[in-house]
């Protein structure tokens, strides 16, 4: 069964069209659409990496949309709670196949210093509702971590890399 | 005005057992044990007196229950702490709500968390916890919540009256920064009945505070209010140092103001960017981020991060500033002087800006003691009331500055002392590099397993967004009993429905966006 030409579970197109799909994928991938959904303090960074110093649109991925529906990335970026999860898991259904989600921050990858035994109130770790296929450490990331991680996306999507990984000196 | 007030409660009230207290010691000066027959009078009394309630929360000694009422005095410091004993079976306490109309909020939290029972409270329900829980979380034995008692406020229920709709205002959306939810009642484009719903981003940061010893609780403040962690991280450490007697060296006092002011100029540009984008403009947001940017910059070199900060430590700070930092900061304050210049030419004299604020989200001087709001909502209403002032911590006694007001307590007087607030920011900043004396950074002899002696203490912080107190009750062990945190934005959010009735809903959102709330500091 499918919805909007995309399988629902694994969100793989119902009709493969050879080497039209790879021009769409590369197109996808250079035109992310994230949604507007700020958590917690994560979400001053993701501000922050669209604001001038670090510069999303440089990906071509700084169209912040409010609307799920006009959105193709869901950045959860911050702590989901027990009560927060049912919203989310609405926003991602949305959301238009294809879609992606990126986890950022450490709350939203396993709930993070929030953690402790006897915890009554969050969700550990967002993939135990959503299907994430980036995840970005951190609390919180850096800016220039979301930036890796989108890049990172780019290269899932389109199965090469825009940049080449820098050289590790140290 | 201790004295006074003494003496007025001896004559008016018979019977009733009041203390003087070491106010030094505790925080507080007077202290009041009142019963179940009583409170209500007690009460009564001081919002007669122009009395604002700071605070009301509940700690569970396992044998009984204990609320605790704070009051203090806009016009001159006067703490008092009010006590009742409540049995641990079905406790049932009388409302204050009727009187105090921030004690709705409060008591319905006290509801849920420790299961106390108000009578004559008019809707006792729900807003913090998920559907799913089944015990009181706060309380130190585990104790289910009895299933007719979860009339939860999570599922959006439509009004069936014809003419009227209403819409749900978060969790996710723009203008509620982060995850707040209001429910609006709407008659067209007027809001009949605004109810905000709070819980969403809960990370139980006063349970956490009790299951850790008082130096691992250190990250956490900063992940309450994160636009302005230094504030917060302040607020704990100051109150754990003086329930210690730490004596903390000029030096790392003076480092504390200066981080502080530049901690609190961040924030404000945060709001300076957030409150013209909710009335449209978005061109304010990337200036704004541009200046915040040099902040984090300066205060990264020193604490190691960019947002979260996690810098003071008990009886000093994680380590000292260089030369490099304060040339950062001198020449960041030169710039700033210039961008507010800028500002004022962009937003300010911006003629869509003056007519979207002025005069709307009036809120009336009178009213602020029964919602006991702080911070720049109060000062934009025209009441001189700082903590930096009032209680003086870190250095501020020896920095001279001034305190700006309003008139009107619309959203442009409120605009308008943040404004000047960066601009004495500056000042402070200037004056304290200025005065920095050499020395040591951190206290000698401060033990790695802190235990503090037996006994409570309220210590209040003005953070960005008003008086951050923390309640702190010690048992001698080196894990806190109990750690209340009374934070600003839960009580001047208490006032939004109240100013939000009867207007536009755009002009609702300007409100909304002028409090300057941050969520997770309102659920913590």
């Amino acid at each position: 069964m499918g919805k909007g030409g995309f399988h629902l579970e694994t969100q793989d197109p119902i009709i493969r069209l050879a080497i039209a799909d790879k021009f769409l994928n590369l197109a996808r991938a250079n035109s992310l659409w994230p949604m507007t959904f700020g958590l917690a303090c994560c979400a001053l960074e993701m501000m922050a990496a669209s604001m001038a110093r670090f510069d999303i649109a440089r990906f071509g991925a700084e169209v912040f949309r409010p609307s799920p529906r006009q959105a193709d990335l869901m950045i959860v970026a911050g702590t989901v709670t027990k009560k927060m999860a049912p919203t989310l898991i609405t926003l991602y259904e949305q959301m238009p196949s294809p879609k992606w989600v990126l986890a950022f921050g450490s709350c939203a990858i396993s709930g993070g210093p929030f953690v402790f035994e006897g915890q009554y109130n969050i969700l550990e770790g967002v993939d135990k509702i959503v299907p994430v296929d980036v995840y970005i450490p951190g609390c919180p990331p850096r800016p220039e971590g979301l930036l890796e991680g989108l890049m990172k996306l780019e290269e899932k999507i389109t199965g090469t890399r825009r940049f080449p990984t820098p050289e590790q000196k140290w | 005005m201790v004295k006074a007030i003494f003496e007025d409660i001896r004559k008016k009230l018979n019977n009733i057992d009041v203390k003087e207290i070491a106010y030094a010691e505790r925080g507080y000066h007077l202290a009041i044990e009142a019963n179940l027959t009583d409170i209500v009078a007690i009460v009564e009394f001081f919002n007669s007196k122009g009395f604002y309630l700071a605070d009301l929360c509940c700690v569970d000694y396992v044998e009984y229950l204990e609320l605790v009422y704070f009051f203090n005095n806009h016009q001159k410091l006067c703490r008092v702490k009010t006590t009742l004993k409540l049995t641990p079976e079905k406790p049932v306490a009388p409302t204050i709500s009727h009187i105090y109309t921030m004690a709705h909020w409060y008591e319905r939290e006290i509801h849920e968390f420790f299961g106390v029972y108000f009578d004559g409270h008019p809707n006792l329900t729900y807003f913090f916890l998920h559907d799913g829980i089944d015990h009181y979380p706060l309380r130190k034995q585990q104790i289910p919540v009895p299933p007719e008692d979860k009339k939860l406020l999570n599922s959006f229920k439509p009004e069936e009256e014809e003419d009227y709709f209403s819409i749900n205002l978060g969790p996710q959306h723009p203008s509620t920064h982060g995850v707040l939810r209001v429910v609006l009642r709407m008659d067209g484009e007027y809001v009949l009945s605004a109810e905000p719903v709070m819980g969403y981003l809960h990370r139980m940061h006063e349970k956490m505070a009790e299951n850790r010893p008082y130096l691992q609780f250190l990250p956490n403040p900063a992940r309450m209010d994160y636009p302005a962690a230094l504030l917060f991280n302040l607020a704990h450490v100051t109150t754990i140092e003086k329930l210690c007697s730490i004596e903390v060296p000029p030096r790392a006092q003076y480092i504390r103001t200066i981080t502080c002011e530049l901690n609190r100029i961040a924030s404000h540009l945060l709001y300076l960017g957030s409150f013209p984008a909710d009335l449209g403009g978005l061109t304010p947001f990337l200036y704004a981020f541009d200046d915040r940017e040099q902040i984090l910059d300066i205060l990264e070199r020193i604490t190691g991060s960019r947002l979260t900060y996690c810098y003071f430590r008990f009886g000093g700070l994680y380590n000292d500033i260089d030369d490099t930092f304060i040339d950062g900061t001198k020449q960041f304050i030169k710039r700033m002087r210039e961008r507010l210049g800028m500002y004022e030419k962009l937003i300010t004299k911006n003629v869509i800006f003056i007519n979207r604020v002025t005069g709307t989200g009036i809120l009336k001087q009178s009213e602020i003691p029964l919602y006991g709001c702080s911070g720049p909502v109060i000062r934009g209403s025209g009441i001189p009331f700082d903590m930096r002032k009032v209680e003086p911590y870190a250095a501020y006694a020896d920095i001279d500055f001034e305190i700006p007001t309003g008139h009107t307590g619309d959203n442009m007087d409120r605009y308008m002392v943040r404004m000047r607030e960066m601009e004495i920011s500056l000042g402070i900043i200037e004056e304290a590099v200025k005065k920095l004396p050499s020395g040591p950074y951190n206290a000698e002899k401060v033990p790695k397993k802190l235990k503090p002696p037996k006994g409570d203490i309220y210590h209040v912080v003005e953070s960005t967004r008003g008086e951050t107190g923390v309640y702190v009750v010690s048992d001698e062990s080196d894990i806190p009993y109990r750690m209340r945190w009374r934070v600003p934005s839960f009580s001047n959010l208490m006032t939004f429905p109240a100013l939000a009735k009867g207007t536009l809903l755009a002009d609702a959102i300007a409100t909304l966006g002028n409090y300057d709330i941050v969520v997770p500091e309102i659920d913590r």
